[in-house]
């Protein structure tokens, strides 16, 4: 219990930085969302005008001190104003409409991957040395060195644009509206096969290595030989003693990756023109829309303390150790 | 039986045939989702099929042919004797989409409008008109502040609205429009999803002889390579893209229909700031014959062909006018000082060295007559590869004769920033046109823009220039007025306060395949592009056809 409070209090006092740098970061970045916006207009707006603008999106020229203590009550009320690119949507709006997309696209991804991931780590560690582990392993290594964005480029070309068999882009059919029939599951199915296979691609030889390596470790144990001495069968081994006790570390960096869903991912989302939470965050720095990138920036860093915690929880549930700590 | 049969083919065939509508389907601007926002005083995210399509022009002056009038919902305009009044006679018979009738009240609601809601009357036009009233039905009487012969070209730009719809709203600043009532050929919303949206037919519009275009779509596209990427597919009728290689990305695809033209658009050019923040680069910019010796370092023509594939035209003109604006050349001011603006390295060392400019260290750089050194970046905006390109060819030319120089990659929003604040060396930049070249000069070069705006970057003032840019607009005259713009281009040819590249190639590609009548070299119209701010896209529309089946 002790253990968990001193987990949580450490979570809150780092919320709370977080947050200070989010308000920070984007007021050092050169350029202002107004000039921005004006800027390819061509048009020389009279100061007047200008400031009757800024107050429509809430930008007021009042001391940086005020605007964080605005800032604050905004981020504990959960206000946080409108988006200045995606006007007149507010900003919890514009994430609202982009969050289910990236939570389809990164939460299937991460999970294939890991379960596949998982699974192949602990086949090669069992059988090390042998076929699978001798070339599986590397070319899962191979796979995750290759940058997204070359191995989404590729799958583009050659299955969308060579092949024809898949969509080039969209998250679903634009000719249809989005309901709850077969058509549209389908089209969305249909237009997520590329995007998640690219990610899944990329992930699936971290968990793998992450699984063989510390199942290795774990072979050697005796309570392993034990289990061999009693004629447990090998599959029992396999996954109930060998695997299981070797899945902490993976699942600490799958929470990490969990974490990490809400921020979307950049490249898959702009190759293949899915509307994520990566891509709508990037509209937000080129267009310098503060609201945004703070709201955007503001969701990542929860789901980030979030998955952590949990995945603190689960350490609990899985190492008894800790449970009496 | 076979009758029956053959009937009831035809039956079922026929109403297909009439049903089949034609839909164009155009990429305007790149987004990552539509919002619904078809308020066109919205500078900053209001869809771009909104001017224009929705919201028709009293007129279209034709940019490309001298700004010559085509008359819309206006049939003509007239200036006072004294040039201090302006007024427009409406067109008879035009209706808004919901059915009512167009009137001249419609435009002195609008106008006073912008006058209480001073951030929707983002051209400030009203700094230069003092009343708008309309004296009958048919007419418009605009009182200007001073005389502007410039004025009809600005008042067009405004979006006319119907006084019965927007006299309701409760405030024009916010609101989004949703369901627009307006006077142009596409004005009825079918289907609104953030991946496409589909504008149809005004069933009220008043040139329905040459609209047969029936729903415009505009698909939801994010990035320049997704738009190659669906236009390569032939999904895309009209659009604006700089496409590298084109004829192997785009025209290959499918030979018989892809094409693209690309007419000269605004000038590109090297902005020199006059009021660098680094005191020993000032002092180098501020001497005219470094700023020519810059200019005459740089190969265009290499630049063209390497950074621009061919697309642009050179701009060789010391005053920086450009193959756009032929017509209005001052061929005096090109005589004089136009060999500073081509490209011959050997005299650009040569001007460097009588003028004081020497390498004293031996690093193979130049420095000021008084031994202070010069250096500095060339800014050109992240990810526009043709600029960023043609900005490392200028950064290598200018190294070549002894500048040393080199090019930063600011994003385009800091490099804006920095045009504007002034914290900056030298910048690539580009202009805009207008129906003559005093659009793109008096909002470069006018003093009261310095600094104000992106295009006013160089800083370099001058009070003759003010005198003749204003001068271009007291008068309706067109002796006196091209006096006035063979002035403006003498006071900028002899100082070169920027170093123009080459025109700009206005960006537009279609395809043949559904419609035809399309405007490219054979039938050069007016401006080709689809992109909100130019208004000839829909004479353009109003001049396409579906290609017979």
């Amino acid at each position: 219990m002790a253990f968990l409070l001193r987990r949580l209090g450490f979570y809150v006092a780092a919320f709370i930085a977080a947050a200070s740098f989010n308000f920070l970061i984007p007021r050092l970045m050169p350029g202002n969302p107004i000039d921005t916006m004006f800027a390819q207009a061509g048009t020389a707006l009279p100061p007047e005008s200008l400031d009757a603008l800024k107050r429509t999106f809430g930008f007021l020229d009042e001391p940086l001190p005020l605007q964080y203590l605005h800032y604050l009550g905004s981020v504990f009320t959960w206000d946080l104003g409108l988006s200045v690119k995606f006007y007149p949507l507010t900003v919890n709006q514009v994430l609202v409409r982009a969050l289910p997309w990236t939570l389809l696209l990164v939460a299937t991804s991460s999970l294939s991957a890991f379960a596949v991931g998982s699974l192949a780590g602990a086949q090669a560690a069992w059988k090390r040395g042998g076929g699978f582990d001798s070339v599986g392993a590397p070319a899962a290594l191979v796979l995750q060195a290759v940058p997204p964005l070359v191995t989404s480029l590729l799958a583009l070309y050659l299955f969308a644009i060579s092949l024809k068999w898949l969509p080039t882009g969209f998250a679903w059919d634009p000719m249809i509206d989005l309901d709850w029939s077969w058509q549209s599951v389908w089209s969305v199915l249909y237009h997520a096969v590329l995007p998640v296979t690219t990610l899944a691609l990329a992930q699936i030889g971290g968990y793998l290595v992450t699984m063989r390596n510390s199942m290795i470790n774990l072979l050697g144990e005796d309570y392993i030989t034990l289990g061999q001495a009693k004629g447990l069968t090998e599959r029992r081994l396999r996954l109930a003693y060998a695997a299981y006790n070797a899945l902490l570390p993976a699942l600490t960096s799958f929470a990490m990756s969990l974490g990490a869903v809400f921020g979307g991912s950049l490249v898959t989302e702009v190759v293949f023109n899915y509307p994520g939470l990566g891509y709508t965050l990037y509209e937000g720095i080129t267009s310098r829309d503060y609201p945004l990138i703070q709201g955007q920036l503001l969701i990542m860093t929860l789901a980030m303390l979030s998955a952590n915690f949990i995945a603190d929880l689960l350490y609990i549930l899985v190492d008894p150790r800790l449970r009496r700590a | 039986m076979i009758k029956a049969i053959i009937a009831f083919l035809l039956v079922g065939l026929l109403p297909a045939r009439a049903l089949a509508e034609a839909d164009l389907t155009i990429v305007a601007s790149l987004s990552t989702g539509w919002v619904r926002n078809f308020n066109p005083f919205n500078e900053t995210t209001r869809l771009h099929s909104v001017r224009d399509f929705v919201y028709e022009p009293l007129v279209v002056f034709n940019a490309m042919h001298g700004g010559t009038p085509d008359f819309r919902l206006a049939t003509d305009f007239n200036y006072s004797g004294n040039l201090l009044q302006l007024s427009f006679k409406l067109r008879d018979g035009v209706e808004w989409s919901d059915g009512h009738a167009f009137s001249a009240r419609d435009v002195v609601f609008t106008f006073n409008m912008l006058r209480a809601h001073r951030e929707l009357d983002s051209q400030n036009i009203w700094d230069r008109i003092s009343a708008v009233e309309a004296p009958d039905a048919d007419t418009v009487l605009f009182t200007l502040k001073r005389v502007n012969s410039n004025i009809a070209f600005e008042i067009v730009r405004v979006p006319i609205v119907p006084e019965h719809v927007w006299s309701k709203v409760a405030d024009p600043v916010t609101f989004t429009n949703d369901n627009p009532v307006g006077s142009g050929p596409m004005t009825e919303i079918r289907r609104f999803t953030s991946q496409i949206y589909q504008q149809c037919r005004n069933p009220h519009y008043w040139d329905t002889q040459h609209l047969k275009v029936d729903c415009l779509n505009f698909p939801q596209v994010g990035t320049n390579e997704q738009l190659l990427t669906a236009a390569a597919a032939g999904t895309i009728d009209w659009f604006g893209a700089f496409l590298p290689d084109i004829e192997r990305t785009y025209v290959a695809t499918d030979p018989n229909h892809h094409r693209y033209w690309f007419p000269p658009g605004g000038t590109v050019a090297i902005n020199i700031n006059f009021d660098s923040p680094d005191p020993s680069n000032r002092a180098a910019f501020r001497n005219v014959n470094f700023r020519r010796a810059v200019s005459m370092a740089i190969d265009r023509g290499a630049i063209v062909d390497i950074a621009g594939y061919g697309y642009p035209v050179v701009n060789e003109y010391a005053s920086g006018l450009g193959r756009t604006y032929l017509g209005w050349v001052d061929a005096e001011a090109e005589k004089e000082f136009g060999a500073y603006a081509h490209f011959d390295k050997d005299a650009a060392r040569a001007l460097l060295a009588e003028s004081g400019f020497r390498d004293r260290d031996g690093r193979g750089f130049v420095a000021n007559p008084d031994g202070r050194p010069i250096s500095f970046t060339i800014l050109a905006p992240n990810g526009w590869t043709d600029w960023v390109n043609t900005t490392e060819l200028v950064a290598e030319s200018l190294n070549q004769i002894g500048i040393h120089a080199s090019v930063s990659t600011p994003e385009p929003a800091a490099w804006t920033q920095k045009l504007i604040s002034g914290s900056y060396d030298m910048a690539i930049n580009g202009y805009l046109t207008g129906e003559t070249p005093y659009r793109s000069f008096d909002m470069g070069f006018h003093s009261r823009f310095s600094g104000k705006t992106r295009f006013a970057a160089t800083r370099f003032v001058d009070p003759e220039l003010d005198q003749a840019l204003d001068a271009f607009i007291s008068t309706i005259d067109p002796a006196a007025q091209r006096q006035a713009m063979n002035k403006v281009q003498m006071i900028l040819a002899s100082n070169m306060p920027y170093v123009p590249l080459y025109s700009n190639p206005i960006w537009y590609e279609y395809s043949t395949k559904r419609f035809k009548g399309w405007f490219n070299g054979d039938n050069p119209v007016a401006r080709p592009d689809v992109f909100d701010g130019t208004p000839e896209r829909l004479l353009h529309l109003l001049a396409l056809e579906p290609v017979a089946p």
